[in-house]
Order: C-alpha cells, then structure tokens, then sequence
C-alpha cells in the first residue's frame, strides 16, 4: 500500500497509520515515566526535578506559502507554540528547521524570517537552534520542536475530560482551512476569510492563572473540530454533547462552507483552543477568554457525558453523530 | 390404541392454534395435551389410528388463517400414555436455541368489528376489542414466548368474564393474549396540548371526531405507534400540519373505509384485496378523476395516493361524516415515530392540537407497510407493520446467525437463521442519533424474541461513514466476523434472495447513493453474477457531483455539474436563468468544477434524474428522499396519460457505459425547443430504461445467462422498471424482480445475508 492524499487529510486514516506503521516499530517512547509518544498528546514531557520539561515537533508545509491571514513562518511558530500551550505549558524555546528547494527567491525566506520574528515575539519565544537544507522538494518546508515547561503533573493532558465537563471553543471555527483552500485554488470574491493563525499560549495562560480547573486541552488543527472533540472523547472514554446553535461560526465562514458543501467542523483552525473545563468554572473561563482578543468569541458549546460515547450535536432536526473526519466528505444522503 | 407426538413450528402462537387442537382433537376423539413450547407447539395424542390420521389430515387442512405451519415433525411414542380427556397445558419456556416466531400484529377481524359495533355486546365501541384471529402481536411483545405476561397486557388483569372467555378454549378468544374488555383493558382519553386530560372512553373519542370535523390536528395513539391525523378536505388544516411538521411536500397517507374507496381512488382486484388484507398495509393508488373533489391538493402532490383501511377498532370509530383522513405517522422527518405517553406530548406540542392517547403501552414501535402495484406485482416500498418480524425463507443452505445491520436510510436490519430471515420492523435514516438507537434496540429485540444466544457474523455496508457500518464494527471488536458487502452487490444479492434465483445472471442495481467499490459513488450498476462472483460489467456514465450531498438536497447543482462537461462556463448561464442561486455561489460553483473541489465521482441513476427534474422545473429542493425524482415520473405518467405513444430513443453506450451527458443536454435542447415538459420527462425514463437494458441484454447473451433483474430505490419508478421488464422480456429472459423484499435499501439487510451465504458457500 502507498500513501494517499487520504492519509494527509488527518482523521481515522491517519490515525491508522501512525498506530500501524510508526509507532508500531519504535520501542523506547517515553523518557522518566512522562507523558510518551504513544500517548499521540499534542506534545510530550520529560519530569526533571519539580518540573516536567514538554517537548513538541511541528512539521510544515502550506500551499501557498503566503495565504491572507499569515504564512508558512508564522504558521509554523504558532502550530508548535499552540501544541505546548494546550499541554498548560510556558513554552521557551523553538528548533527551526529549513529545507528549501533549489530557485527559492532570498526575497520571500527574508518575509518569511520576518514573519517568525513577529510570531515569536507575540508568544514571547526564542529560536534557539536551527537547520538549513536545499533540497529538491516543491517548495520551502518548515519543521519547528518546541519546548516549555510546566509544574510537574500539572501537564494537561487530552485525556483528562470529566463527565459533565464544560466543553469551551474560543472563537469562530474553521478560519485556516478555508482561507488556506481558498487562496490556494485562487477563488477570487469579496468575502474575506482569513486564517485565524495564532500563538495562543499568552491567553490559555490568563485562563490557568485564574485557577480554572481546564481537565484537557486540544487545538483543534487537521480534521477540525469534529476531530479534536472525538480525540478527547474517545481518550477519555467519555462522549461529548454539543449544541448546533452554540458553535461560533462567522457568517463569511459559514456561507461558504455551505455553497462548498464542507462541513466547518472538519474545517482546520490555528488559533483555537478547545477545553473541557470543570462546570463550575465555566462561566469564569469564557469571561476571561472573552477579554483576550483572541478570545472574544469564545461560547461553551456543549458538556461531557458518560451517557454515550462519541460526539453528538443537537440540531434543530435531532441528534447527528459527529464523526472523525476521514479526508475528504463522501456522499451518503439518497 | 396408538401414541404420537407431533413437534409443529411456524406462525403458532398467537393465532388460535391451540384451541384449533383442541377442536379437532376433541372431534377425532383423541386424548392428550397441546402445549406451547416458545418455538413450537408440542402435541401428544393418543386413539384409535385412522382417528390420529385424520387429526393430523385436520391439523394441515383445516388450521387458523394466521397461522403458518413451516414444519411438522411426528414421533411414534412406544409407550402407553394415560390421558382422561385432551387438555390444553401451560406454555413451557425453552433455552434452546430454536427458530421460533413471533407473529406480526393483526387487523381488526370481522368477528370482533361486528361486536364493537352491536349495541348489545359488552365491548361495543371498546377500541381495543381483539381475539386470537385479530390485535396486536409484535407491538406488545417484550419476550418470548407469547403469553399474556410477557406482553404489555400483563399490566390488564383480565376480569372474570374475560377470564372465562380466555379459559375456555371453544371461545373465540381462548388465550387470546390481547383480549380484554372496558371493565379490565386499557382506556383511551382525550388531553389538551398540556396533557391535561379533557374526556376519557367514549366521550373522548366522540369529542375526537368534532375536533376532527372542525379542523383540528390531533395525535393519535394506536396499537403499535402514534399517527398525526387530520381532515382531507380543508387546505388550512393540511398546511397547517405540512409547516408544523416541516414537511413541505412530501405526500400523506390517508385512511378511508372500503367504502369510500371508489369515490377518489383507481385499484383492481389485486390492490383491494391487499388493501382488505389482515396485515392492512398502506397501498398507493392511482388518484381518479373525482379525488379533487374530496381532497384538498395539499394532500398529495403526486399522481397518486396512499391509502390504508382502518386497521384497529379506534380507527373505525374515528369516522363519522368524514370520508378520509390524513394519518401520518407522528415523527419528525428522519426521526423515529413516538410511541410513550410523554414522549408523544413533548415531542409533538406545537404539532397536533390534542392528543388522543392509550395507557397500554408500546414496546416495539411499527410503522405502517406501505406497497405499491409495479410490475403485476405488490411491492414493498416498506415492509413493517403486519410483516415484521415474520421471517422471509429462501432456499439456501446456511448454519450460521448472521446478523445483517443494512444501510443507513430506510434501514431495516436482518438477522439470518438457518434458512429463516427475520427483518426488523422499518427503522428510518440511522445517521440520525435517535434513529442509531432505535436500529440498536430493533437489533437487541430481534435477537431475544427468535431465542438467539449468540452471533457468528455481522455483514455491514461499504459506506465508511455509515452508523451502521460503525455498530458492525463493535461487535467485530468483541469477536464476532465482520463481512462487508458492497451497496448494490447487496442489492443484487437481495433480488436473487426473493427470488430464490441463484444460477448466474445479470442484474441492475439503480438507485441514489451507494459507495462503489473504487471509492467513487455508485447508483447505475449492472452486474454479473457468474462462478460465485458478482462483477460490474456496466454502468451510467460517471458525473461531478457539485458540492457532494448538497447535490443530491439542491438537484440543479447535479444539473450544473452534467451541463459543465458538456459545454463548460456556458452550463452556468443556463443554471442562472432559473434565479435560484446568487452570483456569487455561480462564481463559486464555476471554480469548484473547474478544480473539482469537493466534486465527488458518482454513476447514480437517481441523480441523473434529479437533474432532469431540475432542468423542466420540477423540484428545485428535496424535501423527501427521491422527491425530484418521484416528481419527474409523476410528470411523465400524467403526460402518457394525456398521450399514448410510444417513443424511439436510441441511447448512447460506449464500452457497457451509457452517456447521461448527452441525455441531460439534449433535454435541456429540447427543452430549449419549446417542446413539452412531460414529453422530456418521459423522454429521460425510456433513455435511461433503455440504455440499461441494452447493455444488460447484450451482456446477458454473451454470458448466456437466462435471467436479468432489476432492484435499488430506482426500481420503484414504474415506468423505468416496466419499460426495463418489457425489453428484457421481448429479448426472450425472464426478469427478475422484487416480491417480499423491498426494492430500496429497506431491502439491503436481506441482501446482505444473502450475499454473505453465496460469498462463503464454496
Ligand atoms: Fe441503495
Ligand atoms: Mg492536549
Ligand atoms: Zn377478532
Ligand atoms: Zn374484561
């Protein structure tokens, strides 16, 4: 079998693939009993002292590589800080690895290296280290570690969901993924949509300092929202439901979606945060959101449950159970 | 003296058979005892021997008329057995695994309709009047075997008088589970939109039919589920109830007296006796030349109606002046009927105006059959009600309990036993949440009322997004073989099941959506059965399907998408004429073809249709699964009516595919051409039927086979599959086509087992 376009869309055939063929053949995958690869969190630590250090490896390659909204550097900054940020970490510090193809113009690697510049100072991280290739690959790819820290056991894992848990998105879905289709099939119109890319950990760490109890954290990029939420469900061995009419969606985003025919739930994001926050704290959490700008449109869209398995949105004509997505959608309805 | 024990299984509970024993033992003056073993009936006589011969002659020839004996095995007993008399014993639970039957819920019989309606009886007009020829079965049933404590009549203690009449096995309701009287039985009542309860017995039902007379809304609860009912003739009613349900068009079935028939309805012999039949299905009818004057046209937007017969003693007392009403089942669309008392009020506050309900309860919900006359034949456009959960057999050999969960719409499961298929009652769209579970508790129920104790193999669909596919999955998860069946091989396999047809064939399989085998969408196949293999020797011509489901809810994008191959950026000045979609989306629409982003590849029939019908304007929006297309043949039918004449066609075909892009564009020319509507419409039928037979026959003669058939939802269209049947027969084959299996994917659970049998039989 060779690998597919389907394997690239993440969701289930991904997922498969990972658990058969990579992980399947390493041996060693965690350091000091922290949190390992096997895990599949959005990052993983290493317990040192009263510390744990939290390690994470972003790789990445977006056509094209400068789309409204931001581009391959910022893109790469925020993916790697946004998976330290949601293990409840600080991150510190950033690998930046270039593997460039032969006639790159030196004009659009200094934009780039602008934009990271900018990135880093949002997230208030360094670049410590880094790597440059020429390769004969399409074009520039990007492949970003990262490493923060955090209290040790204090790391928020995508397991932790509790029955009853509020489930908080903090802003309007669907954003990256549109914005990133759309300018790369040069759909020309007046709607604009533009990639929400992001570096979250400024706000995430407002919500923590508030004492909010967060039970498990997730950005929710590849396959979107529907993934992110049945990621934490299924680890968690809980279900989660949602209310169709709670989830932030922009009009821009919406409409599009609709004359496309994809669903925004599947939709990546790289300025969102998804949470399963402790009922009691919820109210509290989406205030604090709120107040970041990144936070404004902040809703809680739905609540843990031991009642079900999965994810299940309330609509107003009954109950859809939201899938994984698995690439791109397939006709099902007669 | 002789000594025989006679082991009988069949339909035998719940239909008389005992006291039918008892009858002709006591008339052959045998002694000994019957008795209900849970999946069979246990006889013991003893007599002289041309006495226990002529009982055994009796015991075939003259049984109950619900009754079905499918095997009756006799022992010869050695030793003497002392009776004093021929008794009638309890029934004896059973842990075997057995195939035992559950029968099907019964209308109301002549018997029992003449006493609800004698001033004299001690039930008149007691709705729920039943005997052991009539009343509910399925519906009431939680476990095996069927007796009155395993109903949901256990909460009616019979009263004395009742309890004579079920003791005494010359009465009429001698263990008549469902037997009961105003003193003991259920009661109905009448409550207000708050469940405050208004009226009860007579008075509520009295009361029912003014609110119904004056144009009122009102659910109804009956034997196996809750109806939405209303008057026929009041357009304000009619719409009113199509915006509460949010059901814009799809047409109601409506319930009238036998009498009444004729004033507004076309049926022949076959139809009424379908019609008057004990398992009183839901029939459509061609609408005569008088319906207007009866009905408002907001009923039915179709040629046609669908029309029941009352079916329980409540539905006779509704009818008063009225000659018809509306009667729908009461769910949301894609949701399952409601069935619980509270239920019924929350979920249908804001939809009927009062509630006429029961305190017996509902264990199994069943929504009403619904048949229809295509091809000389009865076919099912959905087998529940008076068939479910009576097994279907088939000639084939098999050892396993295969456990079939179907599609996802129109889902109907299937659990295989031996030769025994034992489909669910109808199920809906199972990619809604409630429905999933509904599927599940269909499925658990199946499995405890045949006794079965464990599953060797679960066949589920290809589709990777299907409910279904993913409950397969579970189980598979817990041991069980998991087998997967492509859409319209099942499809196939559930033609070549009905009708015990095995040896190698071809077949179409036309239908909306099934996932092909190459990951594209399937829906215009034509296979080969041949050497234990099913191959897809042809099909339709593959199309963008603009936007992916959206296609299939707004046909015109399918159109767009037909268009665009044919004559690129010029299809969207076309689309833009019927002002349906914006500038905007038309832009967008032009991109998303021109780099086939979210375009799947689909060979549907059903969507080629759908184009059509959006070209001549005939739906826009489907507001019911396969309304554009239902539409479009409605079209057509009316215009053969106007126009008897027969029209050439010579379809396109290269390599076994049959072009749609030039079908859609010349109807689109001729459209263009100021020629009438109805005439393309039938124009595309008879293309499509027979372009597909075509290429079924020249494939058919090669492989010399002798048999070509034809199921999937689209052989529901009487003028394709009429037409399809007429060329395959003129050609000398004989036609393969559906009989007490669903045409649809209410059929595809059978297939399923069918196809798992053939696949793993060698
Ligand atoms: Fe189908
Ligand atoms: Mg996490
Ligand atoms: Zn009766
Ligand atoms: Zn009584």
């Amino acid at each position: 079998m060779k690998i597919t376009r389907m394997h690239g869309a993440g969701g289930k055939v991904m997922q498969d693939l990972i658990k058969e063929v990579i992980l399947s053949n390493l041996e060693k995958t965690s350091v000091n009993g922290g949190i390992g690869l096997e895990c599949l969190d959005d990052a993983s630590t290493i317990p040192i002292g009263d510390k744990e250090i939290v390690f994470t490896v972003d790789g990445h390659t977006v056509k094209p590589i400068f789309f409204p909204g931001g581009d391959i550097g910022r893109l790469a900054v925020c993916g790697t800080v946004n998976d330290l940020a949601v293990m409840g970490a600080k991150p510190l510090a950033l690998s930046l690895s270039l593997i460039l193809p032969e006639g790159f113009e030196i004009e659009k690697l200094d934009k780039i290296m602008k934009s990271i510049n900018e990135a880093c100072k949002e997230a208030d991280v360094a670049v410590i280290t880094g790597d440059t290739k020429i390769s004969n690959v399409d074009d520039i790819i990007i492949s970003s570690a990262g490493i923060g820290i955090v209290d040790k056991g204090k790391a928020i894992r995508d397991s932790g969901m509790k029955d009853g848990d509020a489930i908080i998105v903090s802003g309007n879905i669907g954003e990256h993924g549109l914005a990133i289709l759309l300018s790369r099939e040069r759909f020309e119109f007046d709607a604009d949509i533009k990639s929400d890319v992001a570096p979250l950990n400024k706000m995430i760490e407002m919500v923590l300092n508030e004492g909010i109890e967060v039970h498990a954290m997730k950005d929710p990029t590849r396959g979107g929202l529907a993934n992110a939420l049945n990621e934490m469900a299924e680890k968690s061995g809980l279900g989660i439901d949602i209310y169709e009419d709670k989830i932030p969606i922009s009009e821009e985003v919406q409409s599009m979606a609709d004359i496309l025919g994809i669903d925004p739930l599947t939709v990546a994001n790289e300025g969102k945060v998804v949470m399963a926050v402790k009922r009691e704290d919820a109210k509290r959490c989406l205030e604090i959101l709120r107040k970041h700008p990144l936070g404004k449109n902040a809703e809680i869209i739905g609540y843990a449950t031991k009642e079900h398995k999965g994810v299940i949105m309330e609509t107003i004509v009954g109950k859809r159970i939201i899938d994984t997505p698995i690439g791109d959608p397939i006709p099902r309805v007669c | 003296m002789d000594f025989i024990k006679i082991h009988v299984k069949g339909i035998v509970q719940g239909v008389g058979f005992r006291p039918f024993v008892y009858r002709i033992a006591k008339e052959n003056n045998l002694k000994g005892y019957v008795k209900n073993m849970g999946n069979y009936v246990e006889i013991v006589v003893g007599g002289k021997k041309e006495d226990i011969e002529k009982f055994i002659d009796d015991l075939k020839s003259k049984k109950p008329p619900l009754s079905k004996i499918d095997d009756l095995k006799i022992f010869k007993l050695r030793d003497e057995v002392n009776f004093d008399d021929f008794v009638i014993l309890d029934s004896e639970e059973t842990n075997k695994e057995e195939e035992g039957t559950i029968p099907a819920d019964v209308a109301i019989c002549d018997e029992c309709l003449k006493e609800m309606m004698d001033k004299n009886d001690r039930r008149y007009r007691y709705p729920f009047i039943a005997c052991t020829n009539c009343g509910p079965r399925f519906t009431i049933v939680e476990k095996v075997p069927y007796d009155r404590e395993n109903t949901s009549m256990r909460d009616f203690p019979l009263c004395e008088e009742c309890l004579k009449e079920y003791k005494n096995p010359l009465d009429r309701r001698f263990h008549a589970q469902a037997t009961c009287c105003p003193n003991c039985g259920p009661k109905v009542f009448l409550t207000d939109e708050n469940g405050e309860v208004l009226y009860e017995k007579d008075e509520a039902i009295n009361e029912a039919v003014k609110l119904l007379e004056e144009g009122k809304i009102l659910a109804v609860k009956g034997i196996g589920g809750t109806h939405l009912v209303c008057k026929v003739n009041d357009d304000e009613v009619v719409l009113t109830l199509r915006e509460r349900l949010g059901r814009p068009s799809q047409p109601f079935a409506v319930t009238s007296k036998l009498e009444y028939l004729g004033l507004f309805a076309e049926y022949d012999d076959e139809e009424l006796e379908t019609l008057i039949s004990p398992k009183r299905p839901i029939v459509v009818l061609k609408k005569n030349d008088d319906y207007d004057r009866y009905f408002s046209k907001y009923v039915s937007n179709l040629d046609t109606i669908g029309v029941m017969l009352p079916y329980s003693g409540l539905h006779y007392l509704l009818f008063d002046k009225e000659i018809a009403y509306v009667m729908t089942s009461a769910n949301l669309p894609g949701l399952p009927m409601v069935k619980d008392n509270g239920e019924i009020l929350k979920k249908l506050k804001g939809i009927a105006d009062y509630f006429l309900l029961h305190n017996r309860r509902i264990i199994n919900r069943c929504d009403d059959s619904v048949m229809k006359k295509i091809n000389n034949r009865m076919i099912f456009l959905r087998r529940s009600r008076g068939f479910a959960p009576e097994p279907i057999e088939v000639d084939i050999e098999n050892n396993k309990n295969i456990l079939c969960v179907g599609g996802e719409l129109n889902s109907i499961a299937c659990l295989v036993k031996k030769n025994k298929f034992y489909l669910t009652q109808y199920i809906g769209n199972t990619s809604k949440y409630e429905t999933f579970c509904y599927l599940k508790d269909a499925i658990n129920n199946i499995i405890k009322i045949t006794n079965t104790n464990k599953i060797d193999a679960v066949v589920c669909d290809m589709h990777p997004l299907f409910n279904s596919t993913k409950f397969a999955e579970e189980l598979a998860d817990k041991g069980v073989e998991l087998f997967r069946i492509q859409h319209h091989h099942a499809h196939a396999f559930s033609l070549m099941g009905d009708n015990n047809y095995f040896d190698d064939c071809v077949i179409m399989a036309l239908d909306g959506v099934g996932y092909g085998l190459d990951g594209n969408i399937w829906g215009g196949e034509i296979f080969a059965w041949k050497n234990n293999k099913m191959e897809r020797i042809g099909h339709l011509e593959e199309q963008y399907q603009l936007g992916g489901d959206l296609a299939t809810k707004y046909p015109l994008r399918m159109l767009l998408g037909i268009l665009y191959k044919k004559i690129c950026e010029e299809a969207i000045d076309i689309i833009k004429e019927y002002n349906f979609f914006s500038e905007k989306e038309l832009k967008i629409f032009a991109l998303q073809l021109k780099k086939k982003i979210n375009c799947p590849i689909t060979t549907s029939c059903g969507r080629v249709l759908d184009a059509i019908s959006s070209l001549l304007s005939v739906t826009f929006e489907k507001t019911y699964d396969g309304e554009p297309a239902i539409r479009l043949e409605a079209l057509a039918s009316e215009y053969i009516k106007r126009k008897r004449i027969d029209i050439e066609v010579s379809p396109k075909i290269k390599n076994n595919i049959l072009n749609t892009t030039d079908l859609v564009y010349d109807c689109y020319e001729m459209l263009k051409n100021g020629i009438d509507r109805g005439s393309i419409a039938y124009y595309a039928h008879i293309y499509i039927a027979d372009g597909l037979s075509r290429i079924a026959i020249k494939n058919a003669e090669k492989l010399d086979v002798e048999c070509i058939g034809l199921s999937g939802g689209v052989s529901y269209n009487k003028i394709i599959s009429e037409r399809i049947r007429k060329n395959v027969e003129n050609c000398g084959f004989k036609f393969l086509y559906h009989k007490n299996v669903p045409n649809g994917d209410g059929g595809l659970s059978f297939g399923q087992g069918v196809g798992y049998i053939l696949m793993n039989s060698q």
